[in-house]
């Protein structure tokens, strides 16, 4: 199938921002989940709620909230203004959005897989001699890696789907900013149903792509 | 070492003082009594709350002196009940998982891996992966990863409470042929009788987090009531002894007691060590007021009640008999015998009742 330079070019825009939304988010989401589930610290139930809030606010509220930080002239936009970066109505909009929108998914699986390794595990490596750091990267992370890799696939897909926080912070710019849900939105309102369509087509073929891949992967990554 | 220390439990608190200095010191107490939570604390994984602990001169925690190291600096081997591999890594892989240490408070002598695998015969597992092993294989590899991390001490949790009585059988040889082969001390966790009598040299008797007993094993436990009241397995009469000769027709052979008196056991083919331990059931030993004839027991042995301790209907009789023995009957079969303190009697043992370790 021949598709447009356009939609081409807003597919792989797509993809190459949640793609690098997501790795931007794993080592964090992993620290977080590991402090989640195996630490005991101050306000942890308030820090675990305003992670895990995005999840159940509008899109559009937390859309607002971070233009409000990252705008120009918000706390964390003018520091970033001053040192020459801009976040808003830019692809770093976009992945800001897509890292807030789906962190929270990717905390989540990920912290209920590291709870369920076993403490006496870690506890007989730290016996043998393993520093802390070791005992994280070889036996928890491995022993939680279905639940990582989980989180990150949902958290990946969720990315990409991204629309209400992503139209706030980084607008909805053809050829800046416009992913493909922005895309859809934006032929179906200006009546090129064709066009909204091929793309509504690629994105069911990369949620079947996904959804598959979630299912398989776990089961193949069994061996060491 | 010096085991000093005050742990707050749900029920109660852990409160021991104890210092000694043996092979194998085994911890001998009821499901519950805090066993488990003292040998964590030893290891460093929980937090206690005022003491001393001392290994091999080493301070590894102080509430004076504010000392308290880590577990991984502790130099401590620790095989837990369910041995705790790490199932996604090979056998190899955890068998040297702790291997690099050495420095960090590990023990200086010398310790071969290759050595390690042909004491606990695991040489042919080394390729596998951890799930493709049977519960005993998984509990040596687990005791070769332990061994391997060079300890100056080994902590050892009920290490054969999973298993099935049979393999029980087997795998505590091999524990005795660690204490004799690496030289590195061990304190081993159980309620069960005869691993204390085979592999330690001195105990610790522990109930609701107190120390109610310390002591040389024979002479702590089985004079007291401890043991009925404690023990959940079989009671068993466990002792070293020397091979004299042995008679394959007959189905028998001669070993002789450290103490002197020689005992008729099953047949066995003349061993490589000279010495080693038999058992037999408390259960299993008659005794006679008078010397019995013509009846096929190979073992009369004489002797002289020492003491008769008496728990719900059930007598534990110790006899003296060049060493002590341990009879249990019914507190029936004692007054129809009228057995007392001092009175002199017959000990029957079958040769086939007698089992080697």
């Amino acid at each position: 199938m021949i598709f447009s330079p356009e939609t081409w070019q807003i597919t792989l825009f797509s993809l190459a921002v949640a793609l690098a939304s997501t790795l931007v988010i794993l080592p964090f989401g992993i620290a977080f989940a590991w402090l989640f589930a195996r630490k005991e610290w101050p306000l942890k139930s308030v820090v675990e709620t305003i992670v895990l809030l995005p999840l159940v606010m509008p899109p559009v509220s937390t859309g607002l909230i971070l233009l409000k930080i990252f705008g120009r002239r918000g706390p964390l936009g003018q520091w970033l203004y001053d040192r020459s970066i801009e976040i808003v109505f830019n692809w770093k909009g976009v992945l800001v959005a897509m890292a807030v929108m789906s962190f929270p998914l990717l905390v989540r699986s990920a912290r209920t897989s590291i709870a369920e390794v076993n403490p006496r595990l870690e506890h007989i490596a730290a016996t043998l001699g393993a520093s802390p750091v070791r005992i994280f990267f070889v036996i928890t992370v491995p022993l939680a890696y279905k639940g990582i890799v989980a989180g990150a696939l949902l958290a990946f897909s969720r990315a990409l789907g991204e629309f209400g926080a992503t139209i706030l912070l980084a607008g909805n710019i053809p050829g800046r900013t416009q992913t493909l849900s922005l895309a859809i939105f934006n032929y179906v309102q200006t009546g090129k149903d064709a066009e909204a369509y091929t793309l509504l087509g690629i994105t069911i073929a990369l949620a079947f792509l996904f959804v598959w891949g979630s299912e398989w992967l776990p089961r193949t990554g069994k061996k060491t | 070492m010096l085991l000093r220390c005050r742990i707050p439990l749900a029920n109660f608190d852990l409160d021991i003082d104890a210092s000694f200095d043996a092979r194998v010191t085994s911890i001998f107490g009821p499901s519950g009594s805090g066993k488990t939570t003292l040998l964590d604390a030893v290891a460093g994984l929980r937090q206690v709350a005022d003491g001393e602990i001392d290994v091999g001169g080493r301070t590894l925690f102080s509430s004076v002196r504010k000392i308290n190291l880590p577990p991984q600096h502790r130099g401590i081997g620790y095989l837990p009940q369910e041995g705790a591999l790490f199932p996604h890594l090979s056998v190899r892989k955890n068998i040297l998982f702790g291997a690099e240490r050495g420095v960090n408070g590990g023990n200086s002598k010398d310790i071969v891996m290759d050595h390690v695998l042909e004491i606990l015969e695991i040489a042919h597992l080394v390729s596998r992966s951890c799930t493709q092993l049977s519960g005993g294989e998984a509990q040596r590899v687990a005791l070769a990863r332990a061994i391997l991390s060079r300890p100056q001490l080994l902590l050892l949790d009920e290490p054969l409470a999973a298993l099935d009585i049979g393999l029980k059988e087997r795998i505590l040889p091999y524990l005795a042929r660690v204490r004799d082969e690496f030289g590195i001390p061990m304190i081993y966790v159980t309620h069960n009788l005869t691993e204390v009598l085979t592999l330690a040299d001195w105990v610790l008797v522990i109930r609701n987090g107190r120390l109610v007993a310390q002591g040389a094993p024979r002479e702590t436990l089985l004079s007291g009531q401890a043991v009925m009241e404690i023990t959940e397995e079989q009671l068993e009469n466990v002792f070293t002894v020397m091979f004299i000769d042995s008679d394959k027709g007959a189905g028998r052979a001669r070993v002789r007691l450290a103490a002197g008196p020689e005992l008729f056991i099953p047949y066995l083919p003349p061993p490589v060590h000279r010495t080693f331990q038999i058992r037999v059931g408390a259960d299993d030993i008659l005794i006679g007021a008078k010397q019995p004839e013509n009846i096929s027991a190979g073992n009369i042995l004489p002797g002289t009640i020492r003491v008769i301790n008496v728990v719900d209907g059930q007598a534990l009789v110790t006899v003296q008999a060049g060493e002590d023995f341990f009879v249990r009957l019914t507190v029936g079969a004692v007054t129809r015998l009228g057995l007392k303190e001092g009175t002199p009697v017959f000990l029957v043992i079958k040769t086939r009742s007698f089992r080697v370790l």
